[in-house]
């Protein structure tokens, strides 16, 4: 199973949203980070077929995917970013209803509803309608609609946003255990979902794969590069000017600083172990 | 069918569509209808400056009124018609009057249109002419009416091919006429049911103009989309949703409207011919006959215009745009029609609920293609035509918008 992305643009008047970005994605976990306006949602609704490329092309084993049409819907799953739903249904009939629309047969989608709201933590809200479920209950209820026809294709467009921290753990275990031989594509904000779960990370800026890796071979980037700096308390801030800080921890009356830059910012800064979260800043740093 | 069914339980599940339903309830079959019969239509009249005003004994007072009507015969003729009048005339002298809904109020309708020489202009009250007509004079009822027949045609400019059509129609009214209290059958066929196409247009225009625009508002089509069946399965459930709302709140209205008619006016007099109402009627039809066609009218008409409706839906992305439209095309006819030439007016009448099920009573036509059609035959069919026409159209559009 292949995912291909071949120079894949898209234009909006003069703004560049993706620019001729090529992956060959197979089994496994995607996950797409970027700053704000990086382009990644553009790039997964043309990936969803819902959104017209400017230029390029994406291939689903071989053949283009609008070209496909229904075929390649039934294998794909999507929660869009603003996800819409209908405020007077329940949970299960909204689901029951995508499922209608996936053109699951009805005892088959009961089914499924049935397991996707157990594994979700939804069992008890089926039956109650969706204007009164919290953001957190209403994101679950939106990956559970994504994965009604088990899909082979999973985009995720901020899965985790709304969730509490033992939602997103709980989220993340599913994903990683859904996977397997599926290609799970998700965009996140959070570094730490994705260092979680991610077998491979995409790294976006101004609509282009800037860094892509594993975790350990992207972190590997940063080495070196990440420093820790014990200053006095009044000084903090002014080294916040002009280095980016990933971290202050106050220990008394002073503070240690978690620093990124290339070189050694001072003489006392030790260089520490490096997080996905550090790679990020390094490429986000001045945006994020 | 299971998106069907969910896309109709999903219509159901709004707030806004319950109201409506109720509210056009409320007002057509209880204010209308029960309320109506009980009290301001049908309760005798104690305060005269309103219908409000009347007492609360309407379904006593029907079936006073169908007992004096039946005192007369079952057909109407001159003799029955000299009756009525002579006992109203009789009445009054002793400081007796009848109420409105009386067989009298039918009886004045009568004189007018058979026996207008007979007006008194020097009278205190000369449109009240049972109250001084000679009875005797009042002969040759069937006679009178073909002649005032085919006086109102030619003034109509209703000669030729035209007239001769007509006539021909009303030569299958059977005479005498069967007779029976009229005034029940009058308020069902000359006023509640027209209303009915009227009240239920502008309930199918907010529940239903929201059918695809309303999509926008919910900002689900990224997820349409991306469905097996996507916009389009969608778009064939939300059409046929659509058609059975309106079938559905036909069925409601219909049903209430039955129900409370055969509780106050039961069956009596059904099988009356409609020229009782209007004397110059021309089709050969009974009241169960033109219910049955005022309901038909009601409902093609409401199947038509939710057609109609959910097009206009499908051209914005504005639900209170959709509303607007979909307002427009019930009462817009009816604002243009007087600034238009008599063709185009008789042309907008066509458009769904737009026309008038009264049209049963009258003698309009349409000219087309050399032939002249009785207006009732095409009312009740362009209307539905033009609603089904619509609906690839609501389709198609959408599921481009959508995509665009």
């Amino acid at each position: 199973m292949e995912l291909s992305i071949d120079r894949l643009t898209k234009h909006y008047g003069s703004k560049i949203a993706v620019d001729c970005v090529s992956a060959e994605l197979t089994a496994g976990v995607y996950g797409l980070l970027g700053a704000n306006g990086a382009g990644k949602t553009t790039l997964m609704r043309m990936l969803c077929a819902i959104l017209e490329s400017t230029s390029g092309e994406v291939f689903f084993n071989g053949e283009e995917v609008t070209g496909m049409g229904a075929a390649y819907r039934d294998v794909l799953g999507y929660l869009p970013q603003d996800f819409g739903y209908y405020p007077n249904y329940t949970a299960g009939e909204f689901l029951a209803y995508i499922a209608a629309l996936k053109g699951i047969p009805r005892p088959i989608a009961q089914r499924r509803i049935r397991q996707l709201l157990s594994a979700l933590g939804l069992q008890d809200a089926a039956g109650k309608r969706m204007r009164t479920f919290s953001g957190g209950m209403k994101q679950r209820v939106g990956i559970a609609q994504a994965l009604l026809n088990d899909p082979q294709v999973l985009i995720l467009d901020e899965p985790t946003a709304g969730l509490d921290p033992k939602e997103r753990v709980h989220l993340r275990n599913l994903l990683a255990d859904y996977a397997g031989d599926r290609i799970v594509i998700l965009s996140t904000h959070i570094v730490s979902d994705v260092e979680a779960i991610a077998d491979q990370v995409l790294l976006m800026r101004n609509g282009r794969f800037i860094l892509r890796g594993t975790v350990p071979e992207l972190v590997r980037q940063a080495e070196g590069k990440v420093w820790e700096l014990t200053v006095p308390e009044g000084q903090a801030r002014e080294w916040e000017d002009h280095f980016t800080v990933a971290n202050f921890r106050h220990e008394g009356d002073r503070v240690v600083l978690r620093i990124i830059s290339e070189g050694r910012p001072a003489e006392q800064a030790v260089p520490c172990r490096a997080t996905m979260e550090d790679l990020y800043l390094c490429y986000f740093g001045q945006e994020a | 069918m299971e998106l069907f069914r969910l896309e109709h339980r999903k219509l159901w599940r709004k707030a806004s569509v319950r109201v409506c339903v109720l509210l056009c309830f409320a007002y057509l079959v209880v204010f209308g209808g029960v309320l109506s019969y009980q009290w301001f239509e049908f309760g005798s009249a104690d305060d005269v400056t309103s219908a409000f005003g009347n007492n609360f004994d309407g379904y006593a007072m029907i079936r006073a009124y169908q007992a004096r009507a039946d005192s007369y015969g079952a057909y109407l003729t001159d003799e029955s018609l000299q009756r009525m009048v002579r006992d109203i005339q009789a009445d009054n002298a002793r400081g007796i009057r009848w109420e409105n809904k009386d067989v009298r109020s039918t009886v004045n309708s009568y004189l007018w249109q058979l026996y207008p020489e007979l007006e008194q202009t020097d009278n205190a009250y000369p449109i009240l002419m049972e109250y001084y007509v000679d009875s005797s004079e009042l002969t040759g009822l069937y006679q009178r009416r073909q002649a005032a027949l085919e006086d109102f045609l030619r003034s109509q400019g209703q000669t030729g091919g035209e007239g001769a059509m007509l006539l021909d129609m009303n030569d299958k009214v059977q005479e005498p006429f069967r007779y029976g209290w009229v005034c029940g059958w009058q308020h069902v066929l000359g006023s509640y049911l027209p209303d009915l196409g009227v009240v239920m247009a502008v309930f199918l225009a907010i529940v239903l103009g929201p059918t695809f625009s309303g999509e926008w508002r919910s900002n689900t089509a990224p997820l349409l989309l991306t469905t097996q069946g996507g916009w389009r399965h969608l778009a064939r459930a939300k059409i046929l949703c659509g058609l059975a709302f309106a079938a559905e709140l036909f069925a409601l209205l219909a049903a209430g409207g039955v129900a409370s008619q055969l509780v106050y006016l039961g069956t009596a007099g059904w099988d009356m011919p409609i020229q009782t109402v209007k004397m110059l009627a021309v089709a050969p039809m009974n009241m169960l006959q033109a219910e049955i066609y005022e309901y038909a009218f009601a409902l093609l008409g409401a199947v038509g215009f939710a057609g109609v409706v959910m097009l206009l839906s499908a051209l914005v992305k504005s639900n209170v745009l959709a509303l607007l439209l979909s307002l427009a095309a019930a009462w817009g006819p009816a604002v243009v029609a007087q600034y238009l030439p008599y063709g185009l007016q008789k042309a907008l009448d066509l458009l769904p609920l737009a026309g008038s099920a009264a049209d049963i009573f009258r003698t309009n036509t349409f000219h087309i293609f050399g032939e002249y059609i009785w207006s009732p035959y095409l009312l009740i069919t362009v209307p539905i035509l033009t609603g089904l026409a619509c609906l690839p159209f609501a389709a198609a559009r959408w599921c481009r918008r959508q995509r665009a």
